[in-house]
């Protein structure tokens, strides 16, 4: 029983991380990034090589570095790795098009990445994927279930203050406002691109790092880990608990993938099999669809966010002028 | 040179098959000004009606009617009840497209529930391939390609001769100003998204037979091939995304036959893609409808 | 062709644009003298928003030049025009629905330190102050402006009128030399419309120049100091309003018909007209 919570919510804290990463990009910037997914496998794939060191899947396997660097370098990197990757795409794509085409181009593009990996053996193992992925630390499988839990939500808890942080400096709002209206935010000096591929590399990182701590978790990774599908998903977990609101991206990662999947476990299993992730599916379809048209800030929307303390008393606006002609 | 053209044989059934469906997201497209995203798993649930009714006893060419039918319900109703209601809050289109996808998480895992996961067949044998001139076909290939060019020829005499037709292109042009025109745009855009349903269908099935299995994600992976024609040809017009599926077939298949085949579909979508980046008005630009 | 009398800050000379075929502004020139409260009124068509456009670097003019503050302007963009110390409205009033009105506010300043990531992120104490700042003087103006209980808001939940202004303090929290207000009083309610008014009077004795399309003459002639007639593209005349008023030419372009000399008191309504 312990081992089964533990496990929920090493998953739910994991699940989290992405979550509050996609909030970075489309809940505070309005970036829609379909392939968000791929940044995690990014991170996982680049996590597992640094660290597996050549030997470790007995029966051989082909993959690029095998290095054996400590977990935490390896994560870090295979962070850095998915940031550096999201900055290229960034660059050619999200610049220039449109919302619902670089929908388009990001899918085509998450699909492109699945399918070399799945076909291109030499870089890491094809279908196969990559097993055997050292542990953080020796120890038995409870124990490890609490270190990882530790890990995973400490790390949450860094992103998240990290959110909060951005929300309520200049930054986030100036991300806000050109997901809001690019054109006013120009009409006031501010250049779009710079501040969004931040964010963007942000989020890109972000995804490496939950990649990294699910593979560490799991031990394993392949491409049926990473099927475009779960991009999907964790959109719709955002936009259902609230997008633009980091609370709202823990509810929804939390309820919407955690929660009914657990949920799922309860329910008969009736006709055909697999019908367990497909009645979740279909749940979150309908979910998604109802909250688009009936509420669209999600369960926990983003306005709720706006408390910064009473505003300072106001000063003279005359002397207030005076005082700004002169430092102009 | 022969191994050329068998591609290109095998490139025109792809090409029979993208440009139905295609021409039909096209249309729809012309008409609502934004893309939906299930029209993928619309041809699958086209595919499984039809399979459905073969298992039934029917014949399969009335079980592609039905197919037909009952996916051109599917896309009125999806009009009705998640896209209209949508459109008249007045929302932005990532909301739309995001409501599309939704929707593609219904019907699809709606049919793996109903159907299951596990890939089904047509139980139509059909022959072996012949060798049609320097193309190597099946019979099921001929058929499909016979059936595509018949639906897009009535398709062209509907749009180009019957009032429907244009009160279709009218619409696409200028909804409001066909609306002054007393056209009722509501309507013409229910029947389109009926037309597109059928159309899609039988592109499902077309897709089955050449592919020869159906499970709930055949129609989702196809999905951005056709969005590459439909791309390729001009978004909304109906007539560049014939072409545009031409296009797509013929490389796909061809360059599938000289590198390794796993990579055809990727072909296409980097093909999707660089489009989208350098040429998003499609090959054959005109001053004409652009999304 | 020198741009600088003596006090012009912005200078338009012969300056066209053309949507597909169509001339919406040509040979048009005019200046705007530093300090004043100019008005650019004109019939309906007659190409003002679309000169408030190319002014404020939304449109390229197809023709001529515009200088500001000595140097050449043509063809910037937006961006680059507001960091010259250019800040307009909008006709139409945009603010930023889901954020609440202060924060739209503070956006318009320039300079912001915390707007680097790395700064936002690890090195708060290096904005903080300024933020402070900001606030506080995006919450005076606001209170100046009569919108001092809305300041937590979203400013979706503003009324028209209440954007206008809230439009206004956002230009004015840039600290711009110039500010462009089209048709800042459109629709509002005749209170408000004054409250405007000498708000605007005080912005320019403060120093800061003012160019601002208007139609209501009540409006104008409490807030300008001189307006500039266009029609048909390109400038009538110009001149005080009670002069320009009795101008043949100008009642005749609002009116249509030439009725020369006799006193018009001109057109009071045609708010919110599209040019």
């Amino acid at each position: 029983m312990v081992y089964y919570l533990t496990d929920l919510l090493v998953l739910g804290c994991i699940n989290s991380i992405m979550v509050v990463g996609l909030n970075l990009q489309y809940g505070y910037t309005g970036l829609l990034n379909f392939a968000y997914y791929t940044y995690v496998a990014i991170g996982a794939y680049v996590a597992a090589v640094t660290t597996m060191g050549r030997t470790a899947m007995a029966g051989g396997g082909t993959y690029i570095l095998g290095w054996t660097l400590p977990w935490y370098v390896g994560l870090l990197i295979g962070g850095v790795v998915a940031a550096i990757l999201g900055a290229v795409v960034f660059g050619f794509t999200v610049r220039r098009l449109r919302s619902d085409y670089l929908a388009i181009v990001t899918v085509s593009a998450a699909f492109i990445f699945w399918n070399i990996i799945n076909t291109y053996e030499p870089l890491f193992n094809g279908a196969t994927g990559l097993y055997h992925v050292p542990n953080i630390i020796s120890t038995s499988t409870t124990r490890y279930g609490f270190i990882m839990l530790a890990l995973s939500a400490g790390i949450l808890a860094i992103f998240v203050w990290g959110s909060r942080r951005i929300f309520r400096s200049p930054f986030g709002r100036l991300l806000r406002s050109m997901r809001e209206d690019e054109a006013v935010t120009a009409a006031f000096g501010r250049t779009s691109w710079q501040p969004q591929l931040w964010i963007f590399m942000i989020g890109c990182f972000i995804a490496g790092i939950a990649g990294g701590l699910f593979v560490f978790y799991i031990t394993a990774w392949s491409p049926y880990a990473f099927l475009p599908l779960e991009s999907f998903i964790l959109l719709a977990a955002l936009i259902v608990g609230g997008a633009g609101n980091y609370w709202g991206a823990l509810l929804g990662a939390f309820v919407l993938i955690e929660g009914l999947a657990e949920l799922s476990r309860f329910l008969p299993s009736f006709g055909n099999g697999a019908d367990v992730g497909a009645i979740r599916a279909i749940v979150i379809g309908f979910v998604l669809i109802l909250m688009l048209r009936y509420r669209r800030g999600g369960l926990i929307p983003e306005r709720w966010l706006h408390w910064y303390g009473p505003p300072a008393k106001p000063v003279l606006p005359r002397a207030r002028f005076a005082a700004a002609r002169r430092a102009r | 040179m022969s191994q050329f053209l068998v591609a290109v044989g095998f490139g025109l059934a792809t090409a029979s098959v993208v440009a139905l469906a295609a021409v039909a997201v096209s249309l729809q497209v012309s008409v609502t000004n934004f893309i939906n995203f299930a029209y993928g798993d619309f041809m699958t649930f086209g595919a499984y009606i039809a399979w459905s009714a073969t298992r039934h006893g029917i014949n399969l060419v009335p079980a592609i009617i039905l197919g037909g039918i009952a996916t051109g319900l599917l896309g009125v109703l999806a009009n009705i009840l998640v896209f209209r209601p949508f459109m008249r809050q007045g929302v932005r289109p990532v909301t739309l497209l995001i409501a599309g996808v939704g929707l593609s998480f219904i019907v699809q895992n709606a049919l793996t529930v109903i159907w299951g996961a596990e890939p089904v067949r047509f139980n139509v044998t059909l022959g072996n391939s012949l060798h049609v001139g320097p193309f190597l076909l099946t019979p099921g290939d001929l058929v499909m390609f016979g059936t595509s060019v018949t639906l897009l020829v009535l398709l062209h005499v509907m749009l180009a001769y019957t009032k429907f037709g244009k009160a279709l292109r009218a619409t696409s042009n200028n909804s409001d100003l066909a609306k002054a025109c007393g056209i009722d745009s509501e309507r013409v855009v229910s029947i389109t998204w009926f037309l597109a349903g059928l159309l899609t269908a039988v592109a499902g099935v077309g897709l089955v037979l050449q592919e020869s299995t159906l499970d709930p994600t055949t129609g989702f992976t196809e999905l951005f091939v056709i969005f590459g024609a439909v791309i390729l040809g001009g978004i909304g017009r109906p007539y560049g995304a014939m072409l545009g599926a031409l296009a797509i077939g013929l490389l796909t298949e061809i360059s599938g036959a000289y590198l390794n085949a796993a990579y055809k579909t990727s072909i296409a979508f980097g093909v999707v893609i660089v489009l989208l980046l350098f040429r998003p008005q499609g090959l054959f630009a005109t001053k004409g409808k652009i999304s | 062709m020198s741009s600088e009398a003596s006090g012009d800050l912005l200078n338009v000379q012969d300056v066209g644009y053309a949507y597909g075929g169509v001339w919406a502004v040509r040979g048009c020139s005019f200046s705007v003298r530093s300090g004043e409260v100019t008005g650019l009124i004109g019939p309906n068509g007659a190409g003002k928003s679309t000169m408030i456009e190319m002014l404020s670097g939304t449109l390229t003019p197809r023709e001529g030049k515009i200088h500001f503050d000595g140097s050449d302007m043509t063809g910037l963009r937006p961006v680059q025009v507001a960091r010259k110390g250019i800040a307009r409205t909008f006709q139409t009033a945009r603010v930023l629905a889901a954020l609440p009105v202060i924060e739209n506010v503070v956006l318009a300043a320039q300079g912001q330190i915390g707007e680097n990531p790395l700064k936002a992120l690890f090195f708060r104490g290096s904005w903080r102050s300024q933020e402070e700042e900001l606030r506080k003087e995006a919450a005076g103006l606001l209170d100046w402006l009569g919108l001092g209980h809305h300041l937590l808001s979203p400013a979706g939940t503003l009324s028209g009128g209440q954007r206008r202004l809230m439009e206004i303090a956002r230009a004015l929290m840039a600290h711009p030399k110039l500010m462009l207000l089209d048709e800042p009083t459109a629709g509002v309610f005749p209170e408000t419309s004054q409250l405007i008014a000498s708000r605007i009077r005080e912005i320019a004795a403060q120093g800061v120049t003012v160019l601002l399309i208007a139609h209501n003459m009540g409006f104008l002639s409490a807030v300008a100091d001189d307006v500039v007639v266009m029609a048909e593209g390109r400038v009538l005349t110009r001149g005080p309003l009670e002069v320009v008023r009795e101008h043949a030419g100008v009642v005749s372009a609002y009116l249509g018909t030439a009725v020369a000399g006799s006193r018009e008191t001109g057109p009071t309504t045609a708010q919110g007209a599209s040019e």
